[in-house]
């Protein structure tokens, strides 16, 4: 088969999306298919220029390239399932959360002005239109889909993405905290950097860069965590593998995330994930006292969490071995089968 | 953004009425609400928005219509026909000019010189006997900024008659299902049909149907609920079809409370009419929400119900039959009945659920204040991206970039 799979791309960034997007286009690639990745940089500021650039993947033509027809589009994630295509499937990481669960919030876009509230029902109304139009629908969560189902009324298959390929594997339990995350507010890894103010043993070591970066230096600074916190920036592959084979846990506690990869890296890597009652989609394979811990998103309760799991090298063990039977289930051949079927 | 609520209110007794009092907790939630006081003409002060609900009956909505004539807003189209109410906002004020203007206004001047007709007695009044045939919402349409509509049907009706507004789709909220008090009716099984008896409801197609099913059936029983309609002889048509015995249970205008009693004794609901005024059937959404199967007429809104809910019937010459087809499927196959009956829930949960349909109000109501300048900015920029790529106003680009506006909603 001809495949485009289409996914934004916002130019000098790159995380969870733009790394399943290139993996999609990979794994099709491996099973034969004829597959490209077809991209448009994506802006969605100032007023309305989130719709505009949404337009245009409504103006592209994928039905055929090259006096060629293209079989299936594999649309990813807001606004490239505006294209058009008599095939469309689309493979939901999210929608444009800023017009939705993110709406009135402080990481909210849209004002309280007659046309911000009507901007924001335009590209709920884009997205029930274009969702609507796909043949096969899934999302990669059940907070995704809930979601999806709450805002159009369209019902997606769940389907889950397993993580990035790297070489996973477990190295031993050791004395720091991993974060994988861009670093942005929504991510909220100074939650983390206040439980490790407080609780004096623990060791953290975040990967990842992004616009939050500074002010989490400088609080970590503040609360005298230099020499226990690392900012490791962004790693290589081998280096993130290795970090993960030597963590003690991992901790990933967006508000109210989508899916996340992190947690199926940790797992298949048998590392524990401490996460919170807030955290949205990671909540769907993250158990507490069974693959990891789920705490209130309070600085102490993450602190005491973490102590626990220094003391309970045991419990560690289990946690990871069972979230690593879970993340084993999600493969990349049961997940292209469905996506074409 | 505040909103003045133009609507039939509890205790008065319209169906319109029950649904603003069901709606209007839900909305109130997402849209500052000011409902305005039956009679009064003006919006209150400070309104973003007039919403306006619309029905076919002159004595609940002619105050509605008058306070839309002083200041257009968004319309909730309940009917699409709207020959009763502007009858009666004319003819029934003495106002038989108003009458021929609406009837030219549509039908030209053949519509004019059958309005002279009906006016002079020398044809039956045609809200009664024909009212689809001139459905008189034109001037309600050249009123309204905005529709809301219940169905892809009305939606259609009303940009065929020229509407070019935004057009919502909002489907009809579902009532929480109440305390219920067992009622026994016998019946095996047991088939529902609800609402005035008449013609326009089908009932001589549904006599004649079940009068057959129960020929192979004979444990099934219709359960007719309602009052029997002026110049409907009910009595005579049962004798003939020898239906006036054991095979029928008869009740007459039942409360809300028994009502839903009722629906929730029967094994499945028949709902049926033709013609459709555009309507939605408040008694097929509560079947739905007590997961009963359907039959219905194959019309507007009714059309629109997913099949694994309802079994549909062409108001056409083999009615009688297809009906009889269905009901003894429906007797035949408790299964069915069954699957059918979860699906019915399922549907009314995902697709009548009353946070939802405020939510699309909400939506509406927050285009129909601030869409305009979005358009303009949207249109704007792209139109400068256009001409900046050398594309002409009337080129066929240009063109194709305002189909793909529309198509997906940002610039109709």
């Amino acid at each position: 088969m001809r495949i485009a799979v289409c996914a934004p791309q916002v130019p000098f960034v790159r995380g969870g999306a733009e790394i399943f997007a290139d993996t999609l286009v990979a794994e099709l690639r491996g099973r034969g298919h004829e597959t490209e990745l077809v991209t448009v940089p994506f802006k969605w500021y100032p007023g309305t220029r989130v719709l505009t650039q949404a337009f245009l993947w409504r103006l592209l033509d994928l039905e055929e390239s090259d006096g060629r027809p293209i079989d299936l589009v594999v649309a990813t994630k807001f606004p490239s399932y505006a294209v058009r295509h008599p095939n469309k499937r689309v493979w939901l990481l999210h929608q444009f959360r800023q017009a939705y669960e993110l709406d009135r919030t402080e990481l909210g876009q849209f004002g309280e002005s007659a046309a911000d509230r009507a901007l924001r029902r335009k590209v709920q109304e884009l997205d029930r239109v274009a969702l609507g139009e796909a043949r096969r629908l899934f999302a990669t969560s059940r907070n995704v889909a809930d979601r999806l189902e709450r805002a159009t009324g369209l019902q997606p298959e769940l389907m889950p993405h397993p993580p990035q390929e790297l070489h996973y594997r477990c190295d031993g339990y050791g004395d720091f905290v991993l974060s994988v995350n861009r670093l942005d507010r929504a991510k909220r890894i100074d939650l983390l950097l206040e439980a490790a103010a407080l609780a004096p043993s623990l060791n953290v070591v975040i990967v990842g860069d992004g616009p939050d970066r500074e002010r989490l230096e400088a609080l970590a600074h503040e609360r005298g965590l230099d020499g226990r916190a690392r900012f490791a920036g962004v790693v290589d592959e081998d280096e993130l593998a290795r970090l993960y084979a030597t963590c003690l846990a991992v901790f990933y506690a967006p508000v109210d995330e989508d899916f996340g990869m992190v947690p199926y890296e940790a797992f298949l890597s048998e590392k524990p994930v401490v996460t919170t009652t807030d955290a949205g989609g990671p909540l769907e394979i993250v158990s507490d006292r069974s693959t990891g811990l789920v705490c209130a998103p309070e600085p102490a309760e993450l602190a005491r969490a973490v102590e626990f799991l220094r003391g309970h090298p045991d419990d560690v063990r289990a946690y990871g071995r069972a979230g690593k039977a879970i993340a084993e289930q999600v493969t990349w051949d049961r997940c292209i089968e469905r996506l074409l079927a | 953004m505040k909103v003045a609520y133009f609507s039939p209110m509890p205790p008065e007794r319209s169906g319109i009425a029950d649904y603003s009092e069901l709606l209007l907790p839900a909305l109130r939630r997402r849209v500052d609400i000011a409902v305005v006081r039956r009679g009064r003409k003006r919006s209150p002060r400070g309104s973003g928005v007039c919403l306006y609900h619309v029905g076919n009956n002159p004595e609940a909505h002619g105050w509605i219509v008058e306070a839309l004539r002083r200041r257009p807003g968004v319309v909730v189209l309940h009917d699409f026909v709207l020959h009763h109410l502007v009858a009666g906002l004319t003819i029934g004020r003495g106002d038989g000019h108003g009458y021929l203007d609406a009837m030219e206004r549509e039908g030209g001047v053949v519509g004019r010189l059958i309005g002279h007709g009906v006016l002079d007695k020398r044809i039956p009044p045609l809200w009664e006997s024909r009212p689809e045939e001139y459905h008189l919402a034109g001037e309600v349409l050249s009123l309204a900024t905005g529709l809301i509509v219940h169905s892809r049907y009305v939606e259609a009706r009303a940009r065929a008659a020229g509407f070019e507004g935004p057009v919502w789709r909002v489907p009809h909220p579902a009532w929480p299902v109440p305390e219920l008090t067992r009622v026994e009716v016998e019946g095996a099984p047991l088939f529902g049909a609800f609402g005035n008896l008449n013609a326009s409801k089908r009932l001589p197609q549904l006599l004649e149907a079940f009068a057959r099913v129960r020929r192979a059936h004979p444990g099934a029983r219709l359960l007719l609920v309602g009052a029997t309609s002026p110049g409907f002889d009910l009595d005579r048509r049962l004798q003939r079809l020898g239906l006036d015995g054991e095979g029928l249970v008869r009740e007459g205008y039942v409360e809300e409370d028994r009502l839903w009693s009722l629906i929730a004794a029967c094994d499945a609901v028949v709902s049926l009419r033709a013609p459709t005024m555009g309507e939605t059937s408040g008694v097929a959404v509560r079947a739905l929400s007590l997961g009963k199967p359907l039959v219905v007429s194959d019309v507007g809104w009714f059309s629109e119900l997913p099949g694994s809910v309802a079994l549909k019937v062409p108001p056409d010459g083999a009615e009688a039959d297809t009906l009889a087809a269905a009901l003894s499927l429906l007797a035949l196959d408790e299964d069915a009945r069954r699957a059918m009956g979860e699906a019915a829930l399922a549907h009314a949960r995902r697709e009548h659920d009353v946070e939802r349909v405020a939510e699309l109000y909400a939506s509406a109501l927050e285009q129909a204040a601030g869409g305009e300048a979005v358009r303009e900015a949207v249109l704007a920029e792209v139109a400068e991206a256009a001409a900046a790529a050398g594309i002409d106003a009337s080129s066929e680009e240009a063109g194709e970039l305002a189909h793909r506006l529309a198509e997906v909603r940002i610039a109709e």
